[in-house]
């Protein structure tokens, strides 16, 4: 009984050790290729879930089946205007066939090498034939989708899939910044400069429009006032005319005497001759 | 947020009511205690590490979370809140990310003393210029500062398929935003186009991580600060006044003008006051003139001749009375015999005249 018991224990030890060497999981985020003696077992890549493999012959390499990053450093590349810029770009990929992938760059570091060499060149040979502000402006949806369409042609044979080549920034190296400091600086003082002059204009323009008004003003009363001293003196003219005209002699002798009278002051001489009807009594 | 397995089956394990749970090594070790020892009452033991094991597949699922399950490492089935099942280790495994949460990642600028991607917080920030310039469709370059909020829309492509989403949201932010300020020119990212950026930049964004499948929604994208570069901030900043400058130009001229305008109206109705004043006074002193001429040519008349001699001799006194006047009396003869000379040097201002009223 106590044998039977051992044997038992012992069938259920070497079933379980058995079991860890030869199931395995693949995770839903990776694929595995099961290699034995340096060789693919099968040419499919399994999937998630649980496999089996034979015990100590075989391994397990597993792969990561999610989309991966590759951010290459900035480049600096010569736009057809002969314009100097430092483009930065990233990639995403995956690895989609992990049996060409193993043999031929086997690595994630190796894979990131050949994702180098490829998307630098595609950029270099696309943003070539551009000038610089169709880069940055409307043709760089363009220039990513052909880059990206090369890239993934050239990288399949890795057993790579390149989802995306997109380009993150694009900066201009130092001198060319300044120039166009330099350039937007002197937009805005035009621009300053003209908004002041538009200001000093308008207000001129108000100002003799003011000027102008305040002289019709002025000359409007003027001509008024003319007018209506002219009416005030026609009808005194009138009024004298109406009453005089009664004895122009008359008149003229008083009138007369009122000139004298005024006309005749300091500094005068009277020679009188005794005849004078002033005198008439003096004889 | 690279999800770490490791770490996350160790959270589940301190999970109450998981219980640790047991693994092959931990079998062989009480499989030797029964073997070595024959410990009293193993039979006991088993059946209440079968139940802990068993009970080790009870979670809980927050209001906040999905719970994912994974059955050999593939993905099973997704759990909603409450209390859930699932096989215990090694077969299932589950992770429950916050599916509500709204993360937020910046761009250009890192508030101070927090990591790129935390909760929103107000307070301090430092600007990162290699981030935040970026050159215009008209060849300008301006310095974007903004924030990309975002949520899990489905947890089983955010969980597996890319490997560093939050890596992702930072590279598609960034190509998005400058893909779309160059497209555009540099006053509407500093003035009125902001919100037409922002959501094209967020339309943009969603379009990139749909089709890498990162099970990520773009809440919204929002512009911080905007400026100019430093280098050229002044002259921005002289249109601006240069603008203000302008409308106070306009506004002197308008306040003179309303300044003279008035004075001018005010001017000219005195004017004409003053004429109609002359006119009236004209009028009436020749009225008064008149009626007396004509109350005295009514006396005059009924007694012409003595009142013309009154008058005369009135006048005559009037004059003569002056002491400054010389008077000389001389016969006719002696004027017809004097030499008629006059001295007009001596007396410079002297008028000889002989008045002879009329008979």
């Amino acid at each position: 009984m106590k044998s039977t018991t051992i044997a038992l224990i012992l069938a259920v030890l070497i079933g379980a050790i058995a079991l860890t060497q030869s199931a395995f999981t693949v995770d839903q985020t990776e694929k595995a290729i099961v290699i034995q003696l340096g060789r693919p077992v099968s040419d499919k890549a399994l999937g998630p879930g649980l496999h089996f493999k034979l015990p100590l012959v075989q391994n397990v390499v597993y792969f990561d089946a999610r989309i991966l990053d590759f951010d290459a450093k900035p480049e600096e590349i010569t736009t057809t205007d002969k314009k100097y810029m430092n483009v930065d770009s990233y990639s995403k990929w995956k690895i989609i066939d992990p049996l060409t992938f193993y043999t031929k760059v086997r690595t994630i570091q190796g894979a990131q090498a050949r994702l180098d060499d490829i998307v630098r060149s595609q950029l270099r040979v696309a943003l070539g034939r551009y000038t610089l502000i169709e880069v940055v402006s409307h043709k760089r949806q363009e220039i990513m989708e052909a880059v990206t369409t090369r890239s993934k042609e050239l990288l399949l044979p890795y057993g790579i899939e390149v989802v995306d080549v997109r380009i993150k920034r694009t900066d201009l190296p130092a001198e060319n910044a300044r120039a166009i400091f330099g350039r937007m600086k002197a937009e805005r003082e035009r621009q300053a400069k003209q908004y002041r002059s538009e200001g000093r204009e308008a207000s001129a323009k108000i100002k003799a429009q003011a000027d102008k008004e305040r002289s019709i003003i002025l000359a409007d009363a003027d001509k008024k006032s003319k007018i209506v001293r002219g009416e005030g003196d026609a009808l005194a003219t009138k009024i004298y005319a109406d009453a005089l005209g009664q004895s122009p002699e008359f008149y003229s002798f008083t009138r007369s005497l009122e000139a004298y009278t005024k006309g005749f002051k300091d500094n005068s001489r009277f020679i009188l001759t005794p005849k004078s009807p002033f005198l008439q009594y003096m004889q | 947020m690279n999800w770490d397995w490791d770490k996350l089956q160790k959270q589940q394990q301190g999970r109450p009511g998981g219980g640790k749970p047991p693994s092959f090594d931990d079998f062989q070790e009480q499989f030797d205690k029964f073997k070595g020892f024959k410990l009293p009452g193993w039979k006991l033991i088993l059946p209440l590490i079968i139940v802990l094991w068993i009970a080790s597949g009870f979670y809980i699922v927050e209001p906040d979370e999905v719970g994912v399950v994974k059955q050999f490492g593939e993905f099973n089935r997704i759990t909603t809140a409450g209390p859930n099942y699932h096989i215990p280790y090694p077969v299932e495994s589950v992770v429950t990310p916050k599916v509500t949460q709204i993360r937020r990642i910046e761009f250009g600028f890192r508030s101070t003393g927090r990591a790129r991607s935390q909760a929103f917080q107000q307070g301090m920030s430092r600007e990162v210029p290699e981030e935040a310039l970026m050159l215009t469709g008209d060849e300008n370059i301006v310095s974007v500062q903004f924030i990309v909020q975002y949520m899990i829309k489905d947890a089983k492509e955010y969980l597996f398929n890319v490997y560093d989403p939050t890596k992702t949201i930072v590279h598609a932010g960034e190509a998005a935003m400058r893909e779309i300020i160059g497209k555009g020119k540099i006053d509407d990212a500093l003035t009125t186009g902001k919100q037409e950026i922002q959501v094209q930049t967020r339309d943009l964004m969603q379009e990139i991580l749909d089709s890498y499948q990162t099970g990520i929604s773009i809440v919204a994208v929002q512009m911080q600060n905007v400026h100019p570069p430093e280098q050229v901030v002044d002259a921005f900043k002289d249109v601006a006044s240069a603008r203000e400058d302008k409308s106070r130009f306009i506004n002197e001229a308008e306040a003179y003008q309303r300044d003279i305008l008035p004075k001018a109206r005010g001017e000219a109705s005195r004017i004409i006051n003053a004429a109609q004043a002359y006119k009236e006074s004209k009028v009436r002193q020749a009225e008064g003139e008149a009626s007396r001429f004509l109350a005295v040519l009514k006396e005059y008349n009924k007694a012409k001749d003595i009142t013309r001699r009154r008058l005369y001799l009135e006048a005559m006194e009037g004059i003569l009375q002056n002491p400054e006047i010389e008077k000389l009396i001389m016969s006719d003869e002696a004027l017809k015999k004097s030499i008629p000379y006059l001295p007009l040097g001596q007396l410079p201002r002297q008028n000889a005249v002989a008045p002879k009223a009329k008979q």
